[in-house]
């Protein structure tokens, strides 16, 4: 317990030079603005800022990173309350009753409940990444190839099953992106699959250009095919957040927190079903319910302490499973692997103090938010006046050269570009992309369980299905998909009517 | 965009649908169905190469550890998939019409202004970058001509419509700062290389 406040202290103080205040400053800044900008979303920012912090330090590219990351998700209430846009979609949830109390002439007190939502919101998620993440690091040093396997289908399975209206198509996606990460020499023999003789293809796909293209160009295309809607601002009160509303709504803070941890843990599930989910439950609370969606501060007060309270959640499965919680973990994670640090059941044993720092870089995160969300509104303002035009070849530019760094090849450029055209494609399709990451992300990880495992048990599945952890993940997925089945709901709702 | 559509994806999200319901579905019978038999088809395609693989056997290699399986273990996943997806286009179609269903909800842009982005993005990252032309000009160029097509367009069909002049003007100064500020912030900021 002590060891662990500690080397919490010792993180704090890692931080405490100009240089790295400087760089939380200004990501938490740039994250603010992605996400308050509508079409830039928190994967798309922090993708692009993992090519910029390439060469820095790894520390110092974490906390850019992290800090880019919470301002993102905080950044996109600003559009939605101001403007009815949700800047990320995990703010789509404010919409409903941001909007509705700005145009009351309400907006500035809505910032505020969106500030002191998003603060309390992440720091109820750090309490829990720091309370949770060496217990789950040890019960992780358990875990076999048979547990890995079945760990990272569950991922693609919920992400597939949760982020979309349509599982089919959220499963098929995940399966899209299991096969791109096949793509490349496999482990065991370095076997050419899927190359055609390319040698750029033998490395398989570059996960950062895969996910600059999945977000950013897919979503300059969306943006690019929607038509502009004219910006209208309402007037707004003052934005510094009431403590009454905070002491009055505490059950609220708290259940959206403990929901948006909840749901940041579940791999692939990320903010946006994090914060309707705290809506939903907060709803569902309420004596008022009646007011939800025409202003009512409780609704926003969850939707926005949910949604932050994920992020700090989505890292718990980063660090000690290497299995990422929502779409811009998986691009952390793929950042920590840049830079040297190895996320997974080992980093207690082999790196126990990283944990800490990413606590400390969170703690950190949250003050920028703070700091930004009491002064910057009508900064945020002018930057959402700037033409669509404007902005678009901006970013493109961005992508094109964020995806040429990470390696010095311009193969990664044309992946980005393939990537963004299959994510346009499959937005359209009405598919879901967050599972087409998480797919490419674990994809590898669940090749190696299985291969691992049948090769550990001589081809039996045996351990695959009995070992106590495998079978309950397992069985959790078996449960998952059946409640899906049609045949399955008319049952359990023909059991559940005679008791009715 | 409005309120009403967050508040049709809080519905839709509080609902849990089954995979084969036929309540509500945002894309039509048809568009879904062709989506379905190309997926069918690349998935019979990724089992048919993985069934070809080399099984290593020289190596020693089993049926357990041989390249293969685990694409096709997923081909055949996504064939099955698509399959059911297929069926329930079908399903669909007989119950509601092969267009029934389409909702939009955003308003589009002329698909002769996507058509237009789309060719300047691949310009510009196929042909002006990395192809010996400096990178700043590429980027100087590129941003200079993407502003000022669109803004005018935007401005055209607003019918706020300013000076081409003044357009011009803008869209010069968004072009080369955008080619100085990128090219200074990788190159001498943070040591990146540039195309």
């Amino acid at each position: 317990m002590f060891d662990g406040l500690i080397a919490f202290g010792h993180s704090l103080a890692s931080f405490l030079d100009p240089l790295s205040i400087g760089l939380i400053l200004l990501s938490s800044l740039v994250g603010v603005i992605i996400g308050a900008l509508p079409g830039l979303t928190a994967t798309m920012g922090v993708a692009l800022m993992t090519t910029l912090t390439i060469k820095m330090p790894s520390n110092q590219a974490l906390l850019v990173l992290i800090c880019t990351y919470v301002g993102a998700i905080y950044g996109g209430s600003r559009s939605a309350i101001l403007l009815n846009i949700p800047g990320t979609p995990a703010s789509a949830a404010s919409c409903l009753d941001g909007h509705a109390l700005a145009r009351q002439g309400l907006a500035g007190r809505a910032m505020g409940i969106a500030t002191s939502g998003s603060v309390l919101g992440t720091l109820i998620g750090m309490f829990f990444l720091a309370l949770f993440t060496p217990v789950l690091g040890d019960l992780a040093l358990k875990f076999g190839a048979y547990e890995f396997f079945w760990l990272a289908l569950f991922g693609v399975v919920i992400a597939g099953t949760l982020t979309g209206g349509d599982p089919l198509k959220g499963w098929i996606a995940g399966l899209i992106g299991i096969l791109c990460a096949t793509v490349g020499q496999e482990a065991i023999y370095a076997y050419d699959r899927f190359t055609f003789g390319d040698r750029n293809l033998a490395g398989g796909f570059n996960l950062v250009p895969a996910l600059v293209g999945a977000f950013g160009f897919a979503e300059l295309l969306s943006a690019v095919r929607e038509k502009a809607i004219p910006v209208k601002i309402n007037p707004f009160d003052s934005v510094i957040p009431k403590l009454i509303d905070v002491a009055k709504y505490w059950k609220t803070i708290l259940r959206s927190g403990l929901i948006g941890t909840f749901i940041g843990i579940l791999p692939g599930v990320g903010e946006d079903v994090a914060a309707w989910s705290s809506y939903a439950a907060a709803k569902r609370a309420s004596k008022e319910p009646e007011k939800f969606g025409k202003g009512s501060i409780d609704g926003l007060m969850a939707a926005e302490t949910g949604d932050n309270a994920c992020v700090p959640g989505a890292i718990i499965p980063v660090l000690t499973l290497a299995i990422p919680g929502s779409a811009p973990a998986a691009v952390l994670m793929a950042a920590m692997l840049i830079h040297g640090v190895r996320p997974g059941p080992m980093i207690m044993v082999e790196n126990p103090s990283f944990v800490y720092d990413v606590v400390a870089m969170m703690l950190f995160a949250t003050l920028g938010i703070l700091l930004y969300g009491l002064t910057l509104t009508k900064f945020l303002i002018r930057v959402l006046m700037v033409p669509k035009p404007v902005i678009i070849p901006i970013i493109f530019v961005l992508c094109v050269v964020g995806s040429y760094a990470i390696a010095s090849r311009l193969f990664d450029v044309w992946v980005m570009l393939g990537f963004g055209v299959l994510g346009y494609v499959l937005r359209r399709m009405d598919y879901p992309v967050a599972p087409l990451v998480l797919g490419m992300v674990l994809g590898d990880l669940m090749e190696k369980g299985l291969r691992r495992g049948l090769v550990l048990s001589d081809g039996s599945l045996e351990p695959f299905l009995t070992r106590p952890i495998s079978a309950v993940i397992w069985i959790t997925i078996v449960l998952v998909i059946a409640l899906k089945i049609p045949t399955v709901r008319r049952l359990l709702k023909m059991r559940a009517a005679p008791a009715t | 965009v409005t309120t009403g559509i967050y508040r049709e994806h809080y519905a839709s999200f509080t609902s849990q649908q089954s995979f084969m319901s036929s309540v509500t579905f945002p894309i039509s019978p048809r568009k879904d169905l062709r989506g379905a038999l190309a997926w069918l088809a690349f998935g019979a395609l990724i089992v048919i190469m993985s069934w070809r693989m080399d099984r290593m056997e020289s190596q020693g290699g089993t049926i357990y550890s041989s390249p293969g399986l685990w694409p096709g273990i997923v081909g055949f996943a996504l064939t099955l998939l698509a399959g059911l997806l297929v069926l329930r286009s079908l399903r669909r179609a007989r119950e509601a019409g092969w267009n029934a269903g389409e909702t939009n909800d955003t308003v589009l842009a002329p698909a002769r202004y996507f058509r237009l982005a789309a060719g300047m993005f691949f310009i510009y990252s196929l042909l002006l970058v990395g192809r010996g032309l400096p990178f700043w000009l590429g980027t100087a160029l590129f941003v200079t001509a993407y502003v000022f097509v669109f803004r005018r367009a935007e401005r055209l069909a607003d019918g706020t419509a300013g000076s081409t002049r003044g357009d011009a003007i803008l869209a010069i100064i968004c072009g080369v700062a955008t080619a100085v500020v990128v090219t200074l912030l990788f190159e001498q900021l943070f040591y990146v290389r540039l195309p």
